[in-house]
């Protein structure tokens, strides 16, 4: 269904799926009628059951060509096996071309509507897809347009005030790094997308040790906030997760950035993971702020939330850190989950200990 | 007057080799700079520089194409400068005879910190000056003893295998550089012991179950996702 492929492919697709649906409906409908003729030896039947057929076969396959081949073969069932002179093809048979005609354009009109109908489906995905990516990338924008902005007001602000003290150069050089620190963390999450891929499915996923990777991720956040204390928990006996390490560094790095940004207060950070009925379950528990109530059943589902409220631009966006772990977990055929404990928040994610096909 | 030894930062881009060469240059190296494969080449035999900082991404020539030529003829420290999401490249470059990577971004420390590392292990034959002179190699509480095959936490034995001991001895040889899973697997079960490193990982979390206070939170034993591992170095 490529628009490269020529229009006669297009529209006369061949598969081997619709042969066997197209010859189990069209049997369908002869051992139907064989079953009534036995029953009553009147043959009006035969026409509308095969009718039936065809319209069913022109619905459950794709483009025309089983359409067509069905009512050619329903005229010629109804015509030779079904109608009298039995066994015989009876040309001369009054309003033959009528029930001919009948077929095709029964099966012609079906062919067209379910195209359409597919055609509209593939569009509305499309859509969809165009949407999310339309969100990502204001989302991104808006990530990236106030760290440049005042990484450009700070060093111009160097630049062009020779008379600046010491002191307030080195408070403005600060913001420059951590800003850019900040626009560093946003390219790797985009960075992590396109590794995801386009059909979410071309991860490839070793058998890594769990503590590995949240060491790494916990001593990368602790070089970035020193401030925060944190606790890392992991079983007694080594605990092998088949996984994508790079990426799921990643998620434990965005969920210990959003427990440091997002929770306002947080002053501590605990991260464990544990074996749990055939998953691995990591765990990142902050004792800050909380997620707000109203946020909570919409934080996963997929959509990229600004945050304009009362603070507008000043608070960070959360939605492309989420979105990010979310596409990563799930790309790993895991699951995720938000919740509120009694003074803080916990982030969960699971992934398959087993490879699952 | 000291001499300060000459480093080759092969960067094509501008802003970066210009960042790197005045940290370099205010630490007491004296920098170069080449911003095409060419030039580099030709700067390495005209130059003789004592360490070569080379991004893998040059629009002229591939950065690896570069460290097998120089490999060919020259043992000379390489630090490998690459993107996070590359870490095949890494692996590949470290593999042909780079001595260690930066991952792009990174910090003056830790450039620094490579960078003495690297000359470090090539002024010395054994790799490591302290194990040659002393038999034994010292990180904050822990101690690698070469002669008694054993290393301790704060004076007592950790009591490591004979396999875990061969890592750390490894790791402690080469102590401040990454070291990837092929590289300690040949060294350790020969060069054709399979590329399988699940047996490495087992033994990585037994020593740091013996040495580390928590194994997820090392001090000594550092993994570099995706790479290899690293132990610390001492001062």
């Amino acid at each position: 269904m490529t628009p490269q492929k020529s229009t006669l492919a297009r529209l006369f697709p061949f598969s081997w799926r619709d042969l066997a649906v197209s010859a189990a409906i069209l049997s369908c409908a002869a051992v139907i009628c064989i079953l009534l003729q036995r029953a009553n030896s009147s043959d009006g039947f035969a026409s509308p059951v095969f009718v039936l057929a065809v319209l069913c076969v022109s619905r459950f396959t794709t483009g025309y060509l089983f359409g067509l081949i069905a009512s050619v073969l329903g005229v010629v069932c109804v015509n030779f096996i079904f109608t009298y002179p039995y066994w015989a093809v009876n040309f001369t048979l009054s309003g033959y071309p009528l029930t001919f005609l009948v077929f095709l354009a029964a099966s012609i009109m079906t062919c067209a509507l379910t195209t359409q109908v597919r055609q509209s489906e593939r569009l509305r995905a499309e859509n969809e897809k165009e949407k999310t990516r339309a969100n990502l990338l204001r989302s991104v924008s808006h990530d990236i347009r106030t760290p440049l902005t005042s990484i450009v007001g700070s060093t111009s602000a160097v630049l062009d005030n020779p008379g600046l003290s010491l002191p307030e150069q080195w408070e403005l050089l600060e913001d420059v790094r951590s800003e850019a620190q900040w626009l560093i963390r946003v390219v790797e999450n985009l960075l992590s997308i396109t590794r995801i891929g386009e059909d979410q499915a071309r991860i490839t996923k070793e058998p890594e040790a769990a503590e590995e990777i949240m060491g790494e991720a916990v001593r990368k956040f602790r070089r970035r906030y020193p401030g925060i204390s944190v606790s890392v928990e992991v079983p007694a006996d080594l605990l092998m997760v088949p996984m994508d390490p790079i990426l799921i560094e990643q998620v434990l790095s965005n969920l210990l950035e959003n427990a440091a940004v997002h929770g306002e207060r947080t002053s501590r950070i605990r991260v464990s993971v544990q074996a749990e009925e055939g998953f691995a379950r990591f765990a990142v528990e902050d004792n800050g702020c909380g997620i707000p109530e109203k946020e909570l059943p919409t934080l996963f589902d997929g959509t990229l939330k600004r945050n304009e409220t009362a603070k507008g631009d000043g608070k960070r966006n959360m939605g492309l850190g989420l979105s990010v772990c979310l596409a990563i977990v799930r790309a790993h055929g895991g699951t995720m989950q938000a919740q509120n404990l009694p003074g803080g928040a916990e982030f969960t994610f699971r992934l398959p200990l087993e490879e699952q096909e | 007057m000291t001499i300060r030894e000459k480093i080759l930062v092969i960067e094509d881009e501008k802003s970066i080799s210009h960042f790197i060469s005045t940290v370099l240059n205010n630490n007491g190296y004296e920098a170069m700079q080449a911003r095409t494969g060419s030039e580099a080449l030709s700067m390495i035999s005209s130059h003789c520089p004592d360490l070569i900082i080379l991004d893998l991404g040059l629009p002229d020539m591939d950065g690896l194409d570069i460290l097998r030529k120089l490999r060919e003829w020259s043992s000379l420290p390489v630090v490998v400068v690459s993107a996070r999401s590359y870490e095949k490249d890494k692996v590949q470059a470290l593999d042909l005879g780079a001595d260690d990577y930066l991952t792009k971004p990174f910090g003056t420390d830790e450039l620094l910190a490579r960078v003495r590392t690297a000359i470090r292990h090539t002024r010395t034959a054994s790799g490591n000056d302290e194990i040659a002179q002393k038999g034994t190699y010292t990180v904050g509480d822990l101690t690698i003893d070469y002669n008694k095959h054993q290393a301790m936490v704060r004076g007592v034995n950790v009591k490591l295998t004979l396999s875990e001991f061969r890592i750390v001895a490894l790791l402690g040889k080469y102590a401040g550089k990454v070291l990837t899973y092929d590289f300690i697997i040949k060294e350790l079960w020969g060069p054709r012991a399979g590329g399988d490193n699940q047996i490495l990982r087992v033994n990585m979390a037994n020593i740091r179950r013996k040495i580390e206070k928590n194994p997820a939170e090392p001090e000594y034993l550092f993994t570099e996702v995706g790479v290899g591992y690293r132990l610390a170095e001492g001062d």
